[in-house]
């Protein structure tokens, strides 16, 4: 009788799947960012100009908020583990509040930009700008649906797996904060 | 490290950030900072909050992975004429 082989993947913490979607969506928006800054090369006074019209600190503030909602999202999977249904609830609760918050800063920075007349056609800046943080603000709304169906679920799997894809969104948010807001 | 104090870490790379450019600071200074405290958090998010600090074999292959990433955006941010 043969012993099944050891695999490094048995130590990935949480579902397999949800890795290879973490990944997926890292490669997507890590080729967004270094085609923003390949872009940026071909006109650097023209974008340094269009940046100076986002909210640099308030999307400062959203990063606050985000790595504060990863934050009870990762105290909601202790809670789940815990069997403390009530208070991964809560937890949950706050996490996807606090999503959105991150989504009402994002919008008013979107209506400023507009009542300015900048749109997606502009400058390739406002181009790239819009689809990574759109494309970014439409994953931070999935995550909020999704941390709401676990909460529902409130069983250790589906909190891990809902925490993650939370924690992805907010990986991506750390990336790209600089990248777009600041340099 | 617990997600409190990985949580306490990253409020305060994020406010130096932020601070280092309200400060002034500006090109290519501006991208070697900034973009080494997103690297210091995206290691935090990574290995705290996503628990890959519990499988150090799959966390050295993202460091690695991060790290080519993070050098690749350097280079790009740094190369403006």
């Amino acid at each position: 009788m043969t012993t099944p082989q050891a695999s490094v993947l048995d130590d990935l913490p949480g579902d397999l799947m949800m890795w290879v979607l973490i990944l997926s969506e890292l490669a997507v928006f890590g080729a967004g960012l270094m085609g923003f800054l390949a872009v940026r090369l071909t006109d650097p006074p023209g974008f340094a100009e269009a940046q100076a019209h986002l909210h640099s600190t308030g999307a400062g503030i959203n990063t606050l908020v985000l790595v504060t909602s990863g934050w009870l999202a990762a105290l909601a999977l202790e809670a789940a583990r815990a069997g403390r249904r009530a208070r991964l609830r809560a937890l949950l609760a706050g996490a996807a509040l606090l999503g959105g918050v991150f989504l009402f800063l994002k919008a008013q920075e979107y209506a400023d930009l507009w009542a300015a007349g900048l749109t997606f056609e502009s400058h390739a800046f406002y181009t790239f700008h819009m689809l990574l943080t759109g494309f970014h603000a439409a994953h931070v709304l999935a995550g909020i649906l999704l941390l709401g169906l676990v909460g529902w679920l409130a069983t250790p799997r589906a909190v891990e797996a809902g925490a993650a894809f939370w924690h992805m969104v907010d990986l991506v948010w750390v990336l790209l904060f600089p990248v777009v807001y600041l340099i | 490290m617990s997600v409190t104090r990985a949580w306490a870490w990253l409020i305060a790379l994020t406010a130096t950030s932020t601070a280092v450019a309200a400060i002034g600071l500006s090109g290519r200074w501006l991208a070697l900072v900034v973009l080494a405290l997103a690297w210091a958090k995206a290691e935090l998010i990574l290995n705290r909050y996503l628990h890959l600090a519990q499988a150090p074999n799959i966390a050295r292959g993202f460091a690695l992975g991060l790290a080519l990433f993070m050098l690749a955006l350097t280079s790009l941010a740094v190369a403006i004429p």
